[in-house]
């Protein structure tokens, strides 16, 4: 008898998980016999710089790309064989998005957005749902905006309703994608300690891409990526550590010298 | 007229020398102006054709001989015709330019920032038009030439008129494609009105696009509607009035109903929207509904102006059947419950082919409305891949834009049919009001009811259907072939 991903105490995982592009001497090999499992509960940052894989592992983590080799689970699923209505599905009920811009449907208010999971599936929230969305709603301050369209809100306000949305379905995976690239440093902050109580008091699992170190820094632990790798898995750590981490992992080159530059300025 | 043809002439001809690539005929939209364009010079050229055709045959018949009165009619007939099927081809273009321009924004933003002024930005997409025109156009001319030299030629042999000769080609057939070209090239220049509001500052801001378009307040242009509309209202009431007493009341009518007419064409982005909004309500509640219904609103100028050409047709079409049906169901009273089959078939030959004749301007209309649609997916390539992320199935998508094809469709045959309800009534109204009808033979008919033939309506629904699947098509094909990642791609 196999054990299963929930067993392990995680809520995804990946196992000798590949992705290329292309074909013959245009190969690109995005991600490389990655094995890796996302913690049920935790807050985990996945950090690398651009061109690492970072994103490839998430999307199809989250069931948004096909991987060329490998296998991934979400919960007790393996996903890697489902067709696109399934993984639609899965989506819709199973994982939460959070990503830099653009989160919102542009032609519904706060509230549309919010419940449009439960929309696509053709039903009203439960009294259970409906308990906890409310409670969403007053816990990040979205109670007078509900009847706003995305474009009257601020960048804050707008990613504050897409974790709301992601929230609402308590989904087995909540995966943010540089969720406070487009906000001002207070905004960002903000979302972050949202995404970081989500995490302690709901016990909802995130996995957040990131090149941001003080971004990383509010993780319960980081996942660092390198040409398609996984090079490094620390606990907690802080922001300094992590650009550390960073600066050391990236042995080589000018992007090296530019980074130590913008460090010591 | 030369001098217009000299500065078509030499405003195409400045084009290559302002160093302009014409990579941006390719763009989407592009063809479909050029269609449009097309579409109603060859109208308007095979139009021209006919009637000098029929000014021929009727010179050639020894018992008719020359009739200046006809030979008029039939020529501002010709006139109003073209006008239409112009008016609303001009709509479309101008729609399409708005659109393509929306799209464009954060392009003519960079040339902006980079020192472009907003004028000369306009001014580029104004000449763009005049040369999608001006193509159009030359098509057209070419294309309706054959084809009226070919009818002609098969009307000769088929009704063996020997005696009727007429040139293939003259001077009046070019009218049209001057006309096209220009009205082109103005519809697109008001189509580009939006460049102006393009501001340098969008090239580098990475702000979430405006979920409507600032709808630029127009008060004067309505307040002109809201004065046609009065003034037609009250020559029509007076044009039925008047139709009890004699059938002259028809030309006091008909004068009220073109004017109130235009007054509703004009005022459509006033009109439009309540009625999408109440169509709207009637697609349900369902999250693919909600999403196609609402994207309608997103540009509610937009939305008007796509919707109000199938309006033009739809009511025109519907005016003439009910008219005719109506005129035959007094005309049959009168003549104690049975009319002349011979008047009968001429009447029915009659409204058959001026039902052809408008719904022309429904055709070109849809054009735009396929158009519309395919641009409205190709610009909103990341939401619809933020949809798909979140969970919105390919089938939810097809029936989205399945819902947003209907939406409009349905919308604008409805309020055509009731409009062309309405008016066709008050022309067999104002015409045979005083026609006695009662058995007595001397009791005026009084008021006529609207007489609705089924026949022209199946007609009418089915066309909609039709257009309302065409025009998912392809951006039902475009709209499932965005990947979720796209959302996140850009």
């Amino acid at each position: 008898m196999k054990i299963t991903t929930t067993q392990m105490g995680l809520a995804a995982r990946v196992e000798n998980l590949g992705k290329t592009y292309g074909t013959g001497s245009g190969t690109v090999r995005a991600l490389d016999d990655v094995t890796v499992g996302i913690r049920r509960g935790e807050f985990t940052a996945i950090m690398g710089p651009s061109g690492s894989g970072k994103s490839t592992l998430m999307h199809i983590m989250a069931g948004l790309d096909a991987p060329t080799a490998g296998r991934v689970w979400i919960g007790d699923t393996d996903i890697t064989d489902l067709g696109d209505l399934e993984l639609t599905i899965l989506r819709r009920r199973r994982v939460g998005f959070v990503f830099q811009s653009f989160n919102l449907v542009p032609t519904l208010d706060a509230l549309g957005n919010i419940l449009l999971p439960f929309d696509l599936d053709g039903r009203a929230p439960s009294v259970l749902e409906k308990a906890r969305i409310d409670g969403l709603i007053d816990a990040l301050g979205l109670r007078s905006r509900l009847n706003h369209r995305p474009h009257e809100l601020s960048g804050g306000q707008q990613q504050r309703v897409a974790i709301a949305r992601a929230l609402a379905t308590a989904p087995d995976l909540l995966f943010a994608d540089e969720p406070t690239g487009n906000l001002d440093s207070r905004s960002g902050r903000e979302v972050l300690a949202l995404l970081a109580e989500a995490s302690r008091t709901r016990g909802q699992s995130i996995a957040m891409v990131t090149h941001d170190p003080v971004a990383a820094s509010h993780a319960d632990r980081v996942l660092f990526l390198g040409d398609g790798r996984l090079v490094a898995d620390k606990p907690a750590q802080t922001a300094e550590q992590i650009s550390a981490h960073m600066l050391a992992a990236d042995g080589d080159d000018t992007l090296v010298q530019t980074r130590r530059a913008e460090v010591g300025a | 007229m030369s001098a217009v043809a000299a500065s078509v002439e030499q405003a195409t001809l400045h084009v290559p020398r302002a160093r302009t690539s014409f990579a941006w005929l390719r763009e989407r939209g592009m063809g479909a102006s050029i269609l449009v364009a097309a579409i109603s010079t060859v109208f308007g050229v095979v139009l021209i054709a006919t009637t000098d055709f029929l000014a021929a045959m009727l010179r050639a018949d020894p018992y008719i001989g020359d009739s200046g009165t006809l030979a008029f009619i039939l020529g501002f007939l010709t006139l109003l015709l073209v006008a239409l099927a112009v008016y609303v081809a001009g709509i479309v273009t101008a729609n399409t330019f708005a659109t393509v321009v929306a799209g464009r924004s954060r392009q003519i933003a960079l040339l902006r920032l980079i020192g472009a002024s907003a004028r000369s930005q306009r001014a580029r997409v104004a000449s763009q038009g005049l040369i999608v025109g001006v193509l159009g156009a030359a098509i057209g001319t070419v294309l309706g030439i054959v084809v009226s030299a070919a009818g002609v030629q098969i009307a000769i042999v088929r009704l063996g008129l020997d005696a009727v000769h007429v040139a293939p080609v003259t001077l009046s057939m070019l009218l049209p494609a001057v006309i096209v070209a220009l009205t082109t090239w103005l519809a697109a220049w008001i189509g580009s009105r939006r460049v102006l509001t393009v501001t340098p500052l969008q090239a580098v801001s990475g702000s979430v696009p405006l979920a409507t378009d600032e709808v630029i307040a127009r008060r004067g242009r309505h307040a002109v509607a809201g004065i046609l509309f009065a003034l037609g209202a009250v020559a029509l009431a007076a044009g039925i009035l008047l139709g009890l007493v004699s059938p002259l009341g028809v030309v006091v009518a008909f004068a009220g109903g073109v004017l109130s007419f235009t007054g509703i064409t004009m005022a459509a982005p006033l009109v439009m929207p309540p009625a999408l909004r109440l169509v709207g309500r009637a697609l349900g509640r369902s999250a693919p509904a909600r999403l196609a219904v609402q994207n309608a609103y997103r540009n509610p100028e937009r939305s008007a102006r796509t919707s109000i050409g199938i309006v033009i047709g739809v009511t025109l079409v519907t005016m003439f059947a009910v008219a005719i049906e109506s005129v035959k169901a007094v005309l049959t009273a009168n003549a104690g419950g049975e009319l002349d089959p011979e008047l009968a078939s001429i009447m029915d030959t009659f409204a058959a082919i001026m039902m052809g004749l408008v719904a022309i301007s429904a055709v070109i209309a849809g054009v735009g409305l396929v158009n519309l649609l395919t641009l409205g997916i190709i610009q909103r390539t990341r939401e619809l891949g933020l949809l798909r992320a979140l969970g919105v199935s390919i089938a939810q998508i097809r029936r989205m834009v399945l819902l947003e094809a209907v939406h409009v469709t349905v919308t604008a045959t409805v309020l055509g049919v009731l409009l062309g309800i309405a008016y066709g009534w008050a022309g067999a109204q104002s015409l045979l009001g005083s026609v006695p009808t009662n058995p007595d033979g001397v009791t005026p008919a009084g008021i006529v009811w609207p007489a609705v033939p089924l026949g022209p309506l199946l007609v009418i629904v089915a066309a909609t259907a039709i257009l309302t699947v065409a025009a998912s098509v392809t951006p039902t094909r475009l709209a499932t072939r965005v990947a979720p990642v796209a959302a996140l791609s850009e």
